[in-house]
């Protein structure tokens, strides 16, 4: 069937900031359908949340609303533009309930809006488990036994009838949240009373325990006309009892025989034409038990998701694309296969290599929270690496995490190493973000591969080509280098072993093993991923590297080649934002007549789709990956710039193998970022900054302090997201914090710098071209000095400081930007108190504001930065005067993932802990900072009670924001110390005692739901204070808070704001 | 080999490293290692996309006189169970993989496929760049190769391998064949696969099967649909077959060049329009051939599970299991009939054209009247399947018993018993009803707990 005329313009829901279980994909996976749409000359209308993202990029639809995705502001475009269609199933969980909402409170149909890709009753039966069960069981198609439980009575109930241990799964939840594995009945009830707060039906599943099974995922892909293929199967390798986003997966499935594979091919396209799947992409996932071939769906998800953005980069198969146009009408036949470009999309993928994702974890950011994998997913982000063996593929994608491995375990790096046999192999059955290289230890130690299975349950298909890859390690250990012929190579990297792990296992550094193997003629080849196993001529340029190949099949360079390094998997302090730099300068270099080669290894990125540069190189980002690739492509430049962190630190490396680095030199980098050189460069340019010092252990560390001064902020040097920093208030203080950094970065010095309590703290983005320098925008963060910036609410333009405070700031970055020699971007962050400004940190490359920047001002930066790179000039590129848009202001507000980490302290501070960010834009300060509330909470305070403490700093301003509090409607409860202050200025408020004084029922209330706002301002480092349990209740209840009276004003006039019904919807393309 | 090298391989899993080496008739040299039979095995190199399924790959007879590359890299990683063999014995020449792997996991598994390829007399050869060598036969198509462990001179090997014999005009549906007539019911299907396959249909229909070659996937299948088979040789002559008093007869798979099946082909132009007729792939060629279709030889085949082949009648497109090196020519089989083509008088060079008007073409033929191409291949827009409108009897070049590959087309087997029912409609069936009517996916359909 031809695409349909009837319609001509579509709304797409997107999936809003980055959280836990829904990332970059939806980015993805979201640009590709904006792009196939516009392609196929529908007007696309696209809402979302997360100004990150490359699908918010003007470009990509015809109108862009960054606006909260909730049922009202989606309604109030709908009612602006009138979309004839809205396509939700590429926005996530979040934007399929959105559209589900609308759709049974009668939006759509009140402005003939017409849901395409899915219906209402499609997504009821794939997620509510009931109906689901009945398709099932119309099929005959097993699910585990369980059953609903809508109380904890209930669930103990069922329980005693399944026996225990039970999986327990709230309905609705996005990525398993809430959900859980009950051993007994303590953590039933813990889990079971958790998880019927989270799902928004008040429902959890009560089933029997299929732990240990194995776990298969099918990407399936329907038409219309009731074509069905498989994209690609998927094979966990943690078994059953963990959440496939937190297991290592291999595709394709590695252990089904043909019989057992095509049960479960036939029975994946038996399930979306029962549940009714018209269109488009989903995912069906089964438990298969290992040793009776006993098969259970586990669920499908009638979306595209993380797994089909996964089978994309995995196969070549563009799902979102694809999916995009079956819901315009297309079927899979009349679509091609954009890798062959004659053969169509209908037909199943087959691949010639295998591919390895593992999970990226954040766990040394919430401490304290239980890092047991369960069915609730943890990780941040993940990596894929593809070889042509399993062992090669695991190798690499263990090498890519960026944890600091350089592999499968060879480099003794680990905790593993130190633990006791007894502990090490007790360890195993739990799984851990360590397991795998627990694993390696254990086989290094002499466990067997069957032992390995016993203790993790993990297919001996994977524990023999593990012990394989390690008794090749162990084999090769304490031989010399010089004594490896080519063949020894040749098999240390068939084994998945890196440079680094043979200059560990030879006794030889990284340098001098790459050397020796190039010597011998080891050199890697580069394969293609082409959807067909090389059967068609493809054209793509997608590669990634294996060993032990008789041909390479990377084009022979024929123009200026420029090769940007991406950023790796997504983890706190590192995500999309960096992503979108990386995509942009593609573009940019592209346009500039680059070949562009883009080098990545992370599946969820749009910098990872095959048609963003004109070469992907899907490899790690170390040295020896990098360098293989450099080799291969003879780029004239790279970039390591926009990357963030990862890139950064190969600059270097790269430039000492005289790889020609584009934009600022990595010398000015390691000028701004060593303290000392640039403390000097700031003493000699006349500008302020915290006083500082260097300390190199708990001596020196003591004596700096004295010298400056408390409070002071303590930090590591070269981490990126403030890994390993705190403010310190007293000696006690700053001893436990210099023992924490040392651990973190135990070659590098500690920093201590004066902590400006009370200041405000500001980001500045700057394009410089060594002669010009362009201020791309000022950010006033709104959470006091001390909360990280990547974790505080920020306003453009700043809402409180003067033009003449700004004007110092500008002046000040153009200063440091022509003495550092930036040739692109360069970010500064200043605070500024009692109207003096300070530096205290110069970033020479891009920062995570660039994105957020480039929408609210539509500058886009990266690109332009880019440009510089290749040779442009700033007066030539006409940029606009001045960054700010009269009458708007742009907010941007971080989202934090304590909901998934019981445990750990949700107070912010100078650790970065946030997964994603929002924008809000309106036209006052108060009311776009309310915008990304409700773009965070999906909902807005209305009134109830709100619990007030402030600390004794805060006391004298409380009284203000109370009043207007209680004018909103909201009635009072407050500690003590805060109810007299509230006395005093006559606002009535209600007290209750402190905690630790066990009178308060604060926290009871909390949970109860009796509270809908808290304010409560710590001050101080100790986690034992009352205000730990008041935030970790208020995050568990999802309640709205705030941690400063900066942000409790801004929500006040906000919810002010929201109340007079002030909250309009505008696209970017008006703005 | 260094001594660390030595060392490190000797600490894998894998066997001690025979090297082999596989040559091609254009000069091309691949070096690995032995990971099977040791010995010396001369035929003609294809490579077959499946990601799975390379026992029934291996066993099927097809591949008679064939060196087959897979394409997927890791092999033999869920062992050998032999239920799943498509034949008593691997009938193929020689196995190439890039990696063989020695620790197959599963719980069907029953010996390694190293090990069952050592002990059929299998050569094969592992550790070699099978995707270098894919590209090298799709660019130049498929031709004769040695895959030798005894030989190490590759100017001799290449010496032989231009002196083997071709297989064009070769007829080894002979050498695949069973020697006398056999009996095939519900009691030789195999008990292991009761886990995930359905319980056949009572028997209703007696058919003789022309043995080319057979899979066990077919005759399965054909059971599973109520067929109780009576297997006979290749070159069984039609008036015994039909003194058999068959509902139907089936014109099996088989290995090789068409042309030199002459006794088959012959048959089937006696049998047409005297009993039912349904063949697969050989079959399909034989019942082409009995029309006077020329048969065009593919640059390199179609071997795999993953081949779109669109039902003109339907629009519907069956994701398919693919294994032959000659396509008959729609072509060739007579002129259009305009009325039955939508008004078209000329034939078109690409049959996919036909799936974008929507029209099953119609030509009328010298023997046997009205035929219709009913399935293209939408790779390559080769024909895929015909319907004789005037005789009953239909046939496709592709698998719908799969083995390995999906089983979208499984309602060829239901159309085969409607056919011989003597319905009309007997292809027009919901292929994805159809595809489910053949598998067992639980043990028990009611999982909730009250």
């Amino acid at each position: 069937m031809p695409k349909r005329e009837d319609i001509k313009s579509i709304l797409v829901i997107g999936s809003g900031p980055i959280v836990i279980g829904q990332a970059c994909e939806f980015d993805y996976s979201g640009a590709q359908a904006c792009k196939v749409l516009r392609e196929e000359g529908y007007r696309v209308i696209l809402v979302n949340s997360n100004p990150a993202t490359i699908m918010t990029d003007p470009e990509l639809a015809d109108a862009t609303y960054v606006e909260p995705i909730t049922p009202a502001f989606v309604e109030k475009v709908i009612a602006k533009e009138r979309p004839d269609a809205c396509l939700p199933t590429l926005g996530g969980q979040t934007g399929l309930n959105t559209a589900v909402e609308l759709a049974k409170s009668g939006v759509l149909e009140r402005y003939g809006v017409e849901l395409i890709g899915c219906d209402v009753d499609v997504i009821e039966r794939g997620e509510d488990r009931k109906l689901f069960n009945e398709c099932m069981a119309d099929l005959g198609i097993e699910v585990s036994r369980a059953g609903y439980a809508y109380s904890v009575e209930d669930a103990l109930a069922i329980a005693e009838e399944l026996g225990y241990p039970v999986v327990l799964r709230p309905s609705f939840t996005m990525g398993g949240a809430g959900g859980g594995i009950a051993r007994d009945v303590a953590e039933l009830v813990r889990i079971v009373s958790q998880g019927l707060e989270l799902s928004p039906a008040s429902e959890v599943l009560v089933e029997e325990s299929i732990e240990g099974w194995k776990e298969y995922e099918m990407e399936v892909m329907r038409d219309a006309a009731g074509n069905g293929i498989i994209v690609c199967s998927i094979e966990n390798l943690d078994p059953m009892g963990v959440h496939t986003g937190d297991s290592i997966t291999v595709a394709p499935a590695q252990t089904l025989t043909d019989l057992e594979y095509q049960r479960m091919r036939a029975a994946s396209l038996a399930v979306l034409e029962r549940v009714g799947v018209a269109t488009g992409g989903s995912n069906v996932q089964f438990a298969v038990h290992p040793e009776t071939g006993r098969m259970v769906i586990i669920e499908m998800n009638p979306r595209v998701s993380r797994s089909s953005a996964l089978a994309s980069k995995a196969t070549g198969f563009p799902i979102a694309k694809a999916a995009a146009r079956l819901a315009v009408g297309y079927t899979l036949d009349e679509i091609v296969n954009d890798m062959t470009g004659t053969t169509p999309a209908c037909f199943e993928p087959t691949i010639d290599y295998c591919v390895v994702k593992a999970p990226r974890f954040a766990f040394e950011k919430f401490q304290g929270a239980d890092d047991t994998l369960t069915t609730r997913m943890k990780a941040v982000g993940e990596v894929m690496a593809v070889g042509r063996t399993f062992e090669e593929s695991l190798g690499k994608a263990l090498r890519s995490l960026e944890t600091g491995r350089a592999g499968f375990g060879a480099d003794g790096k680990g905790e593993e190493t130190a633990l006791t046999d007894e502990e090490l192999f007790a360890a195993l059955s739990r799984p851990t973000a360590e397991r795998i290289f627990l694993a390696a230890e254990a086989l290094r130690r002499g466990m067997s591969a069957e032992e390995l299975h016993e203790r993790t349950a993990i297919d001996m298909f994977f524990c023999n080509r593990m012990a394989d890859m390690v008794a090749v390690q162990e084999a090769l250990r304490g031989c010399a280098l010089e004594d490896m012929d080519a063949e020894a190579f040749q098999i240390a990297k068939r084994y998945g072993l890196s440079d680094a792990e043979i200059a560990v296992l030879t006794g030889s550094d990284e340098r001098t093993v790459r050397a020796c193997r190039k010597i011998l003629g080891v050199r890697p080849a580069f394969k293609t991923v082409d959807t067909c196993a090389a059967e068609f001529p493809t054209k793509t340029a997608y590669h990634y590297k294996i060993y032990d190949a008789d041909e390479s099949e990377v084009a022979e360079k024929t123009r200026p080649r420029a090769l940007i390094l991406g950023a790796g998997p997504n983890r706190i302090g590192q995500g999309i934002e960096f992503d979108y730099c990386c995509v942009h300068a593609s573009y940019a270099l592209a346009d500039a007549g680059y070949e562009t080669i883009m080098v990545n290894c992370n599946p969820e990125t749009v910098s990872t789709d095959y048609d963003t540069s004109d070469m992907l190189f899907f490899e790690p980002l170390t040295y020896e990956d990098v360098m293989d690739v450099v080799d291969a492509t003879d780029p004239d430049g790279v970039v390591v710039t926009l990357g963030g962190q990862t890139p950064l630190k190969l600059a270097r490396a790269l430039e000492e193998a005289g790889v020609p680095i584009m934009g600022t030199s990595p010398d000015a980098i390691d000028l701004a970022e060593d303290r000392d050189r640039f403390a000097a460069l700031l003493d000699s340019l006349d500008i302020a900054y915290p006083r500082s010092a260097m300390a190199s252990g708990l001596e020196e560390a003591r004596s700096a302090a004295r010298e400056i001064g408390y409070p002071l902020l303590v930090r590591p040097s070269y981490v990126l997201g403030g890994r390993g920093m705190g403010i310190v208030y007293d000696d006690a203080g700053l001893a436990r914090y210099v023992a924490e950094a040392t651990a973190v970065s135990p070659d590098h010095p500690v920093y201590l710098d004066k902590f400006l309590e009370g200041a405000v703290e500001c980001d500045l983005d700057a394009l410089c071209d060594g002669e010009d320098v362009y201020i791309g925008g000022i950010l006033e963060h709104i959470e006091m000095a001390g909360i990280h910036s990547g974790d505080s609410a920020c306003c453009l333009p700043p809402f409180s400081l003067s033009a003449k405070v700004q004007d110092e700031m500008a002046s000040v970055a153009r200063k440091i930007a022509l003495a550092l020699g930036v040739r692109g971007l360069v970010n500064i962050q200043f605070a500024v108190k009692d109207g003096v400004v300070y530096v205290i940190e110069a970033n020479p490359r891009a920062s995570r504001t660039v994105p957020f920047i480039s929408k609210a001002t539509g500058v886009p930066l990266a690109k332009l930065a880019s440009r510089i790179m290749a040779g442009e000039k700033l007066a030539a590129l006409k940029l606009p005067e001045h960054f700010a848009k009269p009458g708007r202001y742009f907010v941007k507000e971080a989202v934090m993932p304590f909901g998934r980490f019981p445990g750990a302290d949700a107070l912010l501070g100078p650790e970065m802990r946030s997964t994603g960010e929002v924008m809000g834009i309106a036209e006052s300060f108060p009311a776009a900072y309310m915008k990304t509330q409700m773009a965070i909470d999906y909902a807005e305070p209305e009134g109830g009670m709100a619990f007030i403490s402030v600390n004794d700093q805060d006391k004298r301003a409380v009284a203000f924001i109370a009043r207007e509090l209680v004018r909103l409607g909201f009635s009072l409860l407050a500690t003590e110390g805060t109810a007299a202050v509230l006395r005093a200025s006559g606002v009535p408020c209600e007290v209750t005692g402190k905690i630790h004084e066990g009178k308060s029922s604060v926290v009871d209330a909390i949970a109860a739901g009796e509270i809908s706002l808290m304010i409560n301002t710590p001050l101080g480092v100790a986690t034992r204070d009352d205000g730990y349990e008041l935030r970790r209740a208020a995050v568990r209840h999802g309640i709205t808070y705030a941690t400063t009276l900066a942000a409790a004003q801004a929500l006040i006039a906000g919810m002010q704001a929201a109340r007079a019904g002030e909250l309009d919807v505008a696209p970017l393309q008006e703005l | 080999m260094s001594k660390i090298a030595e060392e490190m391989r000797a600490a894998t899993s894998k066997p001690a490293a025979v090297p082999a080496l596989l040559v091609l008739e254009d000069g091309a040299v691949f070096a690995g290692t032995s990971c099977g039979a040791p010995g010396e095995a001369f035929g003609e190199i294809c490579f077959n996309t499946s990601l799975e399924g390379y026992l029934e790959i291996a066993t099927d007879p097809s591949y008679a006189g064939q060196i087959v590359v897979l394409t997927y890299p890791q092999v033999g990683n869920y062992g050998v169970n032999a239920d799943d063999a498509q034949a008593q014995h691997p009938a193929l020449r020689a196995l190439v993989v890039r990696d063989l792997c020695p620790t197959p996991s599963s719980w069907r598994s029953q010996e390694s496929l190293g090990d069952y390829l050592t002990r059929e007399g299998v050569v094969a050869i592992e550790g070699i760049d099978t995707r270098a060598l894919v590209r090298h036969i799709r660019d130049h198509g498929a031709q004769r190769a040695v895959v030798s462990t005894t030989d190490a001179d590759v100017a001799s090997l290449l010496e032989k391998v231009r002196r083997s014999p071709s297989l064009v005009g070769v007829n080894l549906a002979a050498d695949v064949s069973c020697d006398g007539a056999y009996s095939y019911t519900a009691a030789n299907l195999p008990a292991s696969h009761g886990f995930a396959l359905a319980a056949p249909a009572e028997p209703r229909f007696k058919v003789v099967v022309y043995h080319c070659g057979v899979k066990r996937s077919i005759l399965d299948g054909l059971v599973a649909s109520g067929c109780e088979l009576t297997v006979v040789p290749w070159d069984t002559p039609a008036e015994e077959v039909l003194a058999m008093g068959p509902d139907g007869v089936f014109l099996s798979n088989g290995p090789g060049d068409p042309e030199a099946v002459g006794e088959t082909y012959r048959q089937a132009e006696k049998l047409l329009g005297r009993v039912p007729l349904f063949g697969i792939c050989l079959g399909h060629q034989m019942m082409a051939k009995a029309a006077g279709a020329e048969i065009d030889k593919l640059k390199f085949g179609h071997h795999g599970g993953n081949h779109p082949v669109q039902n003109l009648l339907t629009g519907r497109v069956e994701v398919t299991a693919q294994n032959h090196g000659f396509c008959p020519c729609f072509q060739s089989l007579g002129a259009l009939v305009p009325e039955l083509s939508g008004g078209a008088t000329e034939h078109v060079e690409d049959l996919r054209e036909w799936g974008r008007r929507g029209i099953a073409p119609v030509v009328a033929n010298e023997r046997f009247g009205r035929i219709r191409l009913t399935h293209v291949n939408l790779d390559d827009g080769t024909a895929e399947g015909f319907a004789f409108l005037d005789v009953p009897a239909f046939s496709v070049q592709y698998h719908p018993e799969a083995a390995p590959g999906p089983t979208d087309a499984h309602y060829l087997f239901t159309a085969f018993a409607r056919l011989m029912e003597g319905r009309d409609d007997y292809l027009d069936i919901d292929i994805a009803t159809d595809r489910l009517s053949g598998w067992k996916f639980g043990s028990t359909a009611e999982g909730e707990v009250a």
